[in-house]
């Protein structure tokens, strides 16, 4: 008799954690994930700051496949798809980098060909008069 | 005893078998994912640029590790494939940085050659100002020379040569030969301005009718338009009117006088006078 009761009681030990634990895993399969919001606002910050620097203008594809990232990201939100989010969320943001960095290579390499162009047709007038007047 | 634990080693090991072929078949070997090569051979080409690789090291240090994380075999298709998106927008991402940078740097040579180009032109400009000025200045007292030999006045209407009577047979059209000199420093003046235009005009004095008077000057002045269309002077240059004894110089009274009267003017335009 002993023997069963005290079978008893250690089973009884054993088993009320296990049910803890099963509940609380079936409660976490159950719970959505939480979205990945960091991720989320770092894109958004990037791409706004792409659009400030007038990407549109100078890496509009990068910039328009940043945005379709992100609404990307936005929909595996709405699914519960919480891994995808974050990896469309991620790429958003490296495009909308990217936008931004070529903006930038753009912007650097124009101001330059204009400086480069106004030289040469300096040179150019100057030869032009230097030549007319022997 | 030593038997049983000899069967339970071998179940264990059969049992371990199956189990590593039953995983090698559910998932295959780790793999790098595809495109991870490409992302690292267009960060090689910017790390082996000179220009470029020096001016993004933070950017590149992040796409190498970018980078690193695509090469790792991956049993997870669709991570892999998000770690290669990522290290390629990365890497591209470094070379656009490094490519505005440099822009930045050679902005600096570009001002200089700029500022150098400005000088040279402001030099040139001011030798050729000098240059023109001293022309200018060469051509005027060429002119003036000219204008010298011609014994020419300047007046409003611009140079008066006049052409004495004396240049002409007594009472008639008929030019001397030794009007051919004074002549002949016209033409070389007018082939040297072909700009300037002449008005022949001539006169008499007050002896004999106006009719005759009237005539006499009209033939002479044509006589002298005449001349020097001969002389190869355009004759839409040259205009001839006689206005018979209307202007007289001097007086008509005296012999002096009236053979002052009886003359040709030769009126040069100034195009310069014109034109203002």
């Amino acid at each position: 008799m002993n023997v069963t009761s005290q079978d008893r009681r250690g089973g009884s030990r054993w088993h009320a954690p296990l049910a803890v634990a099963g509940a609380l895993m079936l409660a976490a399969c159950a719970s959505t994930p939480p979205a990945p919001t960091a991720s989320l606002q770092a894109a958004q910050q990037a791409i706004a700051t792409a659009e400030r620097a007038e990407a549109g203008n100078y890496a509009a594809g990068e910039l328009a496949e940043a945005r379709a990232k992100l609404a990307s990201a936005d929909t595996a939100v709405n699914e519960k798809e919480m891994v995808m989010a974050e990896r469309f969320a991620d790429e958003s943001r490296a495009n909308a980098e990217l936008a931004s960095a070529k903006t930038s290579a753009a912007k650097a390499k124009a101001v330059n060909d204009e400086m480069k162009l106004s030289t040469g047709t300096l040179i150019e007038e100057m030869e032009r008069s230097s030549g007319a007047t022997p | 005893m030593t038997a049983k634990t000899h069967r339970m080693n071998t179940n264990a090991l059969i049992a371990a078998t199956v189990s590593s072929i039953l995983l090698a078949a559910c998932a295959a070997a780790p793999q790098i994912p595809a495109g991870a090569a490409q992302a690292r051979s267009k960060l090689t080409q910017l790390r082996s640029d000179q220009e470029l690789a020096t001016r993004a090291p933070v950017a590149i240090q992040e796409a190498d590790a970018a980078v690193r994380a695509a090469e790792t075999p991956q049993k997870d298709e669709a991570l892999g494939a998000h770690r290669v998106y990522i290290a390629d927008r990365k890497v591209d991402t470094a070379w656009a940085l490094a490519e505005s940078r440099l822009a930045e740097d050679q902005r600096a040579a570009l001002g200089a050659d700029r500022e150098g180009a400005r000088l040279d032109a402001r030099t040139r400009e001011a030798d050729a100002a000098k240059l023109a000025a001293a022309a200018s200045a060469a051509e005027s007292a060429e002119l003036q020379r000219q204008i010298d030999e011609l014994q020419a006045k300047e007046t409003d209407r611009g140079l008066v040569l006049t052409l004495g009577d004396v240049l002409f047979e007594s009472g008639k059209a008929q030019l001397k030969s030794a009007a051919a000199g004074n002549l002949n420093t016209l033409v070389m003046f007018l082939n040297n301005y072909p700009n300037r235009t002449v008005l022949i005009e001539g006169y008499t004095d007050s002896v004999g009718s106006d009719d005759y008077n009237q005539g006499l000057s009209s033939r002479r002045a044509e006589s002298v338009q005449a001349y020097l269309v001969g002389q190869g002077i355009d004759r839409g240059r040259l205009t001839a009117s006689g206005l018979g004894e209307s202007a007289p110089v001097s007086d008509n009274e005296s012999a002096t006088g009236r053979q002052l009267n009886r003359r040709v003017e030769v009126i040069i335009s100034n195009p310069d006078l014109a034109s203002r």
